[in-house]
């Protein structure tokens, strides 16, 4: 029962660095004030453990409070930049199969409900399904697949036992999508009107209108919130709400919206705004359907990998500013993705695309494809530009491989239910990875019997390989395995990624205390560090 | 008694001039407007066959260099954010436009025929249970129709022909309805009847052709509309899909969002949605003028 | 006269029962339904839990019994539950038609103001130079589409004064009300009046050809009176009917508008309920305009019959 090396040193350098902060700038820091951001659509509920989508965790992360969470002014999340929230300390026992958590005392819900350790029962029980309440909609149950049970120990105490050994299990903890609920409120409840400890607590969400939220006044953090409430305008046309915010009719733009074709824009309309540019750690990526013909080939996936041109998507796509990478995202921004020396050694990373291309006719060649004898494909994927548009792109670079890619416009509301049918060739797909670890991104995306494993991939050795490094602690020795996982999914073409998506979000220049995470854009929303200088 | 007049204007208007030729620049001079909006959807009809031709680029050829590239020699109406040409791609678009404008007209044309010469001649049960029908599709207005038929059958080309055509069924089973009422009784159908001829051959070989003149100024009307239609659902996301480049949505997403880095994504094929609608609509005003003798002073 | 009233009363809902059928069944033809779109934000679909939404939402009974429960509970008022807040129906729908109202109000108030004398002066000058820029005028009007004359506005309103005015419900003054109505009910406004510019126009033609109008010019009444005193008195009766087209006119417009301007209004709401296969919400809101649309034709064929002893009714 003792916490590890990492988390003590990264508790005390925290401890150290947050009152440093709180002395050195605390008169600075301004009480009050309504922060008036835009938002980019309505969101689809307010229960986070429902959604994956940051429509719902931006608004809402603050609401709540997680047991631990990425210090919320870091902003590259790792395991070192975790610190307590409602847990006030944690430790593993020696097997590092049970993780035990202190909790914080005397918080109550916003409903004046006492919060204790039944409630964080009832939550993990929620997300495995054991519990009698029913969440309709569960994305991130395959994160948790190796946690075996919860249990209270008295009113302030809780254990979190595992099947077997998982350091990264604290790490799934700490995202925005991981808050705690209240044992006593419903799941419809937490949909329409969410009920939790955060600082700020849910007022009224109106469809295509706003979402308001006004601050918890019984707040257990003292002096916490700054901000008396944080008000979402819908605005569901881009250029609008952009216009909007430049015009400073907003103080803050929706979580990453400003794409970096309209961030030079932004600046030079408004050049006093503040914005921060940055991955989301969303990629953009292929699904291929290798139960399908010609995708059960794996020749023809390989030819279909060689044949992309990356640099010109990020040319077109993102003026330049996109990343290569693999499934994870690389330093200095992500911690786990490959450098680009070990990505350019991946089948199809190779900066030389004529090279590559001649390599990939020649396996079609090889097929009996050719000029004459072109290769008829359909690419599936939903009907909104930031799919839509990579397709086109897809199609134009497969003509060099003597394939005919014809666009398959897919309405929102089919997409997943045709992925899940499997009833597509190669699917153009976006993915977003709620925690930087390794363990959230192979479980939920490339694990067998994952429900968000859309391709279905499932191969026992590389899941031999995940549990390799995910009972791991962190070092060198895991950074390199999962370099050596990534490069094989993506030279098997699992879900082959075509590049990390670049975004901005941007605010006025009297918004402070806002920290931009640089590795996942669905962290960092709690807002209760942020104040208005007015 | 109207409809006779309008074949009489017809021959009227093309009388004393000889070929065809001089007959349209007679009707050119007489109505100038007929004229302009005339030539301009000659214009769009000429584009739309010739577009493989007429176009400088290929439509859908993504450039990675040429990004939202605003205009210049080589492309005279700038790029997209995919570096497709704008031109070519709003030259094509007039393919989407007139596929949709005529594929509707004709459907809905053809159906609201049927309907009006059915429900005309068999009246009964069959009279009013259609008449009861055009009340329910005259019920709702052409876009909210519309919105709900290319969501329920799902976006593509054949249903937004098909969602468009539904309006103008009733427009024309009217028409063609109230004239087989009043012509069935005509003395020279009489005679006809009297003749031996049966009914449907009367309905073809003199009915229609005297409910001619309505029906062409109906389909002109329907054409402009089809057109803004389709440029409407599209734009709302419910029209016809990528990759085919249709006008509506050239202006929605992408052009909308970067209307002020790359305003010619909005520009031009707002003005091409507009002229062709202003053409039509300038082209049917003529022809109503010269088909109904009521418009004439 | 009131066994007309009564057969046209009738008529009237057996229209509105018609159209209740045809939306509840197109609705249900709709490829994707609303469990899949629930899924979509959670990133996956699993046919277990679906087939646990459908059953929660009833959308696993028959289609008849669906369409008795919903006409059953629109009877007492009741509107049935948004799929997608899960709020009920009459709540979203309520609060929104104020919204729209207000802007249908200043959108017809603009048209009638330009629309009507200009159709007047066009007809009284027919073929004149100012007849013919005036036919232009309200030609390309109904030639622009309307979220294009919105998006020309938008730019336009950024380019001179720097802002777009953003919809809020809490208005600071009635000023700044107006301004946030302002723009959209213009855009709404322009291609209304040009509409009613035209049949204004025709209709004053036609009265200017009677004979009783020939008679009052040469009995040496003066050409204004004429025109604007006897010729409009009777040409406003078949602009009447006009207010029929025109709401259903209004309604199309308002839908782009209310769009583009980001006007939380019903008709918005109508295109993002069926984007979003919110069938509560879409079919009592197409159910809604179709009321409105075949009253205002009720009420307009009555007007016209009131006002005009030459018609009669026989059908």
């Amino acid at each position: 029962m003792k916490p590890t090396f990492s988390t003590l040193v990264a508790g005390a350098t925290l401890v150290l660095l947050g009152t440093g902060l709180a002395a050195g700038v605390a008169e600075a820091q301004k009480q009050g004030g309504v922060l008036k951001f835009y938002h980019r659509g309505t969101p689809p509920s307010g229960s986070i453990h429902e959604e994956a989508t940051n429509s719902t965790v931006s608004p809402y992360m603050g609401v709540f409070n997680n047991l631990v969470m990425y210090d919320q002014s870091v902003a590259t999340n790792s395991a070192d930049t975790i610190v307590p929230d409602l847990a006030t300390e944690w430790s593993w026992n020696d097997a590092g199969t049970e993780l035990t958590f202190k909790l914080r005392e005397g918080v109550t819900f916003h409903d004046g409900k006492p919060f204790t350790a039944k409630d964080v029962v009832c939550t993990w029980n929620l997300v495995l399904g054991t519990a009698k309440a029913r969440l309709r909609k569960n994305p991130r149950k395959s994160w948790y697949k190796n946690l075996e049970s919860v249990s209270a120990n008295g009113d302030h105490e809780v254990t979190f036992t595992l099947k077997r050994r998982q350091p990264a299990f604290l790490s799934l903890l700490a995202g925005g999508y991981s808050p705690v609920y209240p044992c006593h409120v419903p799941p419809k409840k937490m949909r329409t009107h969410p009920i939790g400890t955060g600082p700020f607590k849910f007022v009224e969400l109106k469809q295509n209108e706003h979402v308001k939220f006004t601050r918890n006044e019984n707040y257990w953090k003292e002096g916490r919130p700054y901000l008396d409430g944080h008000e979402w305008t819908i605005i569901k046309s881009r250029s609008t709400r952009v216009l909007a915010f430049v015009a400073g009719k907003f103080d803050m733009t929706f979580n990453s919206d400003v794409t970096v074709p309209l961030l030079k824009d932004v600046k030079e309309q408004a050049p006093h705004v503040v914005c921060h540019k940055g991955p989301t750690n969303v990629s953009t990526n292929l699904i291929v359907n290798q139960d399908s013909p010609p995708f059960d080939n794996a020749d023809i996936r390989k030819a279909m990998v060689l044949t992309i041109d990356r640099d010109a998507f990020i040319q077109i796509l993102g003026h330049g500013e996109t990343i290569k990478s693999g499934s994870l995202l690389p330093p200095p921004s992500g911690v786990w993705g490959m450098p680009p020396d070990v990505l350019n050694k991946v089948a199809g990373y190779n900066p030389d695309v004529a090279a590559n291309r001649e390599e990939a006719r020649k396996i079609m060649e090889g097929l009996g494809y050719g000029p004459d004898n072109r290769l008829q494909v359909k690419v599936a994927t939903r009907n909104i530009a930031i799919y839509r548009d990579p397709a086109v792109i897809l199609i134009d670079h497969l003509k060099e491989i003597y394939v005919d890619g014809e666009l398959e416009t897919v309405e929102t509301s089919n997409w997943h239910a045709k992925v899940a049918r499997k009833d597509y060739q190669v699917g153009l797909n976006l993915t977003g990875i709620g925690v930087d670890d390794p363990d959230a991104m192979f479980y939920e995306n490339y694990a067998c019997g994952s429900q968000r494993n859309y391709t279905g991939y499932c191969k026992q050795e590389m899941m031999d390989l995940f549990e390799k490094q995910s009972m791991m602690d962190n070092g060198p020795e895991r950074l390199e395995l999962v370099w050596e996982i990534d490069k094989r999914l993506q030279e098997d073409a699992a879900r082959p990624i075509i590049f990390n998506n670049v975004a901005a979000t941007c605010w006025q220049p009297d918004v402070k205390g806002f920290t931009m995470m640089t590795n996942s854009v669905y962290n960092g929303w709690r807002l209760e560090d942020v104040w208005l200088d007015r | 008694m109207a409809a006779i007049d309008h074949r009489r204007e017809l021959d009227r208007a093309g009388a004393n001039v000889e070929g065809w030729w001089s007959g349209a620049l007679h009707l050119a001079r007489r109505y100038p407007l007929g004229a302009v909006g005339g030539a301009i959807v000659v214009v769009f009809v000429l584009a739309a066959i010739f577009a493989d031709v007429v176009a400088p680029h290929d439509p859908l050829q993504t450039d990675a260099g040429r990004s939202l590239a605003p205009p210049d020699a080589s492309m005279l109406f700038g790029a997209d954010m995919m570096g497709r040409d704008m031109m070519s791609r709003i030259i094509h678009g007039a393919r989407i436009s007139l596929a949709v404008g005529i594929g509707s007209t004709l459907l809905g044309g053809c159906i609201g025929v049927v309907i009006g010469l059915m429900s005309g001649y068999l009246l009964g049960w069959f009279d009013l249970l259609t008449q009861r029908i055009i009340d329910i599709m005259q019920a709702l207005p052409l876009l909210v129709m519309a919105l709900v038929m290319a969501a329920s059958l799902g976006p593509s080309l054949e249903n937004t022909i098909l969602a468009i055509s539904i309006p103008l069924v009733p427009q024309v089973a009217r028409v063609v309805r109230s004239n087989t009422l009043s012509l069935r009784e005509m003395p020279f159908v009489e005679a006809a009847r009297a003749g031996g001829m049966t009914e449907w051959r009367i309905a073809v070989r003199h009915v229609l052709p005297n409910t001619i003149a309505p029906l062409i100024v109906l389909a002109t009307a329907q054409l402009g509309s089809a057109i803004l239609t389709e440029a409407s659902l599209s734009f709302l996301g419910l029209g016809v899909p990528e990759p085919y480049p249709s006008w509506g949505r050239m202006l929605s997403e992408s052009a909308a969002e970067y209307v002020r880095v790359a305003p010619w994504l909005v520009i031009f094929p707002g003005i091409a949605i507009s002229a062709a609608v202003f053409g039509t609509n300038l082209m049917g005003d003529a022809l109503r003028d010269i088909l109904d003798p009521r418009e004439r002073s | 006269m009131s066994t007309y009233l009564i057969r046209r009363f009738l008529l009237m809902i057996l229209t509105l029962v018609g159209m209740s059928i045809v939306i509840f069944v197109l609705l249900r033809l709709v490829p994707g339904n609303i469990a899949d779109i629930m899924f979509d934000s959670a990133g996956f679909v699993d046919p277990a839990e679906k087939a646990i939404i459908e059953a929660e939402l009833g959308l696993d009974q028959p289609i008849p019994v669906q369409y008795y429960d919903w006409i059953a509970g629109l009877l007492v008022g009741d509107l049935g539950f948004s799929y997608v807040s899960e709020m009920p129906a009459i709540d979203e729908i309520g609060p929104r038609i104020p919204i729209t109202a207000k802007l249908a109000a200043l959108s017809l108030f603009f048209s009638v103001l330009f629309g009507l004398p200009l159709g007047v002066i066009s007809a009284v000058r027919q073929n004149t130079a100012l007849d013919y820029v005036l036919r232009v005028v309200s030609l390309s009007g109904l030639s622009l589409p309307s979220f294009w004359l919105a998006l020309l506005i938008l730019m336009a309103c950024v380019a001179w004064f720097g802002a777009i005015p953003i919809y809020t419900d809490t208005p600071e003054s009635l000023w700044d009300e107006l301004a946030l109505y302002l723009l959209p009910s213009a855009a709404v406004g322009f291609r209304a009046s040009a509409l009613i510019m035209r049949l204004t126009r025709s209709s004053m033609l036609e009265v200017l050809r009677q004979d009783y109008i020939r008679t009052a010019k040469a009995k040496g009444a003066p050409d204004n009176s004429v025109n604007y005193v006897h010729a409009l008195k009777n040409a406003v009766l078949p602009v009447t009917t006009i207010i029929g087209i025109e709401a259903a006119f209004l309604i199309g417009g308002l839908i782009i508008t209310e769009t583009v301007f980001n006007i939380p209004g019903v008709a918005h709401f109508l295109v993002e309920a069926i984007l979003m296969r919110d069938y509560p919400i879409v079919q009592n809101l197409v159910m809604f305009i179709a009321i409105i649309v075949v009253v205002i034709n009720f009420i307009t064929d009555l007007a016209y019959a009131a006002l005009d002893p030459r018609i009669k009714y026989a059908d």
